[in-house]
């Protein structure tokens, strides 16, 4: 429970994001300032937003959790799962969207391919970014009933109510500043557990020992490789092919919230700068939210649920205050997600979907208030579909479940689209469909096909496989574009050595 | 084969492996960008070495690489 300079160190927290959110309102005057904050921001906040924004409530009690279970291989999500992948994006992917001017990333899919990979994709990202906002709401009700025996609904309504505010005013300049302090704040808080918690367990050396003789379960608690074999979701096998090949680069280079926060960039450096930047930072993140997980096994062996991990870690090592601060570097967490998730969303229905459906030719003052509007709507969207999280074991699992269907099949039609001149039309809208699909398909039967406990990694690998045959098959079969069509969309190495030519 | 048994032979030393040097191929394609491309953007009175994105990428696939050489 909480002492009562943790409710003011809170509520402080609370009222000042929303005050500093409420603060960029004055930014906001057009459409572009509202998605793409004027393209005025230095590569450092973009960076900070990037990681915080992808890193969040849900990766404090979801990997702490992880961490529980099968130990230090959950970090390779943060390591070999994003660095790799956050280069290729700043130097191959990030300058033909920043240079192309784009707002979102089925934008670019619409040029390259056609109008309906536009809509399929936008759509699937729209739906995915609504079952994840249901999915954040949860994992917050869920902590801060721990935590405090808050009800989930006041929990849940609460959080909206102040990212909701600061969103629909500011938007993403709102949303990268104030993920800025975040990002200090989570830093802060996420740091002051691991070190008392460290000082609780006898030091780093003194916890492997202690795990180690827990029993065979923990045999392979300490590394970061686990074998092909193993019966946790993280085989190096699915690491490699499926995390590092795919998803990881599906994540940083398709996903509309990550990408959407370089475009905002002042100029070309700044947009690389925050991807590299971005991805220095993350490699501190499993030190916040894995070892927390690690040090619970010793301070609380035995639970049976590993997402109560962080919960109880908070409990019984934090002193008053610092409690307090931990809830805030939460609470940051938890907004700074939710926050990216909203505009990102009403960013890809007001440009993919409004503009180009329902109402084309508009003033801008007409788009802005749309986006504005989608963002309370969506809003709304979340807190009603929380409670379906509740259904799945792992909230983590749960979320990378989601992911899982579509990241693959999005991530071949990206790679194909901008190193492939022959790819059509046909060839991307056919893998974009059965790739889903298939993907569908494996997790339905997941049973029957995999032998390991959560094979989102395999069935990511295994879509994108299969998008990407469809997609050279289908488009060495039907007609190519030609050489006008594919100005600017596809990567030639004039991009490396003249300025502003693609 | 959705499991990759064919792979149950290799041993997690060997895996990790793998993993080195998919980060040593990464390093090295970086260093082959041209210097230009990766200062566009900032004026060229402007550009200093700690601008230079090249650097920031080996500072950062070096520290990835010694978390798996030590893990």
């Amino acid at each position: 429970m909480l002492a009562g300079i943790d409710y003011f160190i809170v509520i402080a927290y609370i009222i000042g994001m929303l005050l500093l959110g409420l603060y960029f309102k004055k930014f906001v005057n057009s459409s572009e300032d509202y998605f793409l904050g004027g393209k005025s921001l230095p590569f450092w906040a973009i960076g900070m937003s990037i990681v915080v924004s992808d890193i969040g409530a849900l990766d404090f009690v979801g990997v702490s959790g992880q961490a529980y279970r099968y130990g230090i291989s959950v970090g390779n999500f943060d390591w070999v799962g994003s660095v790799p992948a956050m280069l290729l994006a700043a130097f191959i992917f990030i300058p033909y969207f920043w240079r192309g001017g784009m707002y979102t990333i089925p934008e670019y899919l619409g040029r390259r391919y056609n109008q309906k990979v536009r809509t399929i994709a936008s759509v699937t990202w729209i739906l995915f970014f609504a079952l994840d906002l249901g999915v954040l709401f949860w994992a917050s009700a869920v902590l801060l009933n721990v935590l405090m025996g808050w009800p989930i609904w006041i929990s849940i309504i609460s959080t909206a109510g102040v990212v909701g505010l600061y969103t629909y005013f500011g938007g993403i300049t709102a949303v990268i500043m104030t993920d800025v302090v975040q990002f200090v704040i989570m830093f802060i808080g996420g740091f002051a557990l691991v070190f008392l918690s460290l000082y609780e367990v006898g030091g780093w050396d003194n916890m492997v020992d202690k795990i180690a003789t827990m029993g065979p379960e923990y045999r392979n608690h300490f590394d970061i490789i686990q074998p092909q074999d193993t019966k946790s979701p993280f085989p190096w096998t699915g690491i490699l092919f499926g995390l590092t090949f795919v998803m990881a680069n599906a994540y940083m280079i398709g996903n509309q919230s990550i990408v959407q926060r370089c475009l905002t960039a002042k100029n070309e450096w700044h947009a690389k700068a925050s991807m590299i930047f971005g991805s220095a930072l993350k490699m501190f993140i499993p030190i916040l939210v894995l070892f927390p997980g690690l040090m619970a096994v010793v301070v609380h062996p035995g639970l049976a649920d590993g997402d109560q991990a962080l919960p109880m870690m908070i409990k019984s090592i934090l002193p008053p205050g610092l409690v307090g601060l931990m809830f805030a570097a939460f609470f940051a967490g938890l907004m700074s997600s939710v926050d990216s998730l909203l505009n990102s969303t009403a960013t890809l229905f007001t440009k993919d979907i409004y503009e180009p459906f329902i109402k084309k030719g508009a003033d801008d003052k007409h788009y802005l208030k749309v986006g504005q509007i989608t963002t309370l709507v969506l809003l709304v969207i979340g807190v009603a579909t929380s409670p379906i999280s509740s259904d799945f074991p792992g909230i983590y699992v749960a979320i990378q479940t989601f992911m899982s269907y579509f990241q693959g099949p999005i991530f071949a039609i990206l790679l194909l689209g901008i190193f492939w001149k022959r790819t059509t039309e046909w060839g991307g809208l056919s893998a974009l469909v059965i790739g889903i699909g298939f993907a569908i398909f494996l997790n339905v039967f997941k049973e029957r096909f995999f032998t390991i406990e959560d094979p989102f990694l395999y069935i990511s690998w295994w879509s994108f496989l299969l998008g990407f045959i469809i997609n050279v098959t289908v488009s060495l079969l039907t007609k190519k574009h030609t050489e006008e069509q594919l100005q600017g969309l596809v990567f030639s190495s004039k991009i490396l050595v003249k300025n502003k030519s693609l | 084969m959705f499991n990759f048994d064919w792979l149950s032979g290799v041993s997690q030393e060997t895996a990790k492996m793998i993993f080195l040097s998919l980060y040593g191929v990464i390093g090295l394609l970086v260093l082959l960008l041209p210097t230009e491309y990766v200062y566009e953007g900032i004026a060229k009175e402007d550009r200093h070495w700690w601008n230079n994105l090249k650097l920031w990428s080996i500072a950062v696939l070096s520290i990835l690489a010694s978390i798996y050489y030590h893990f």
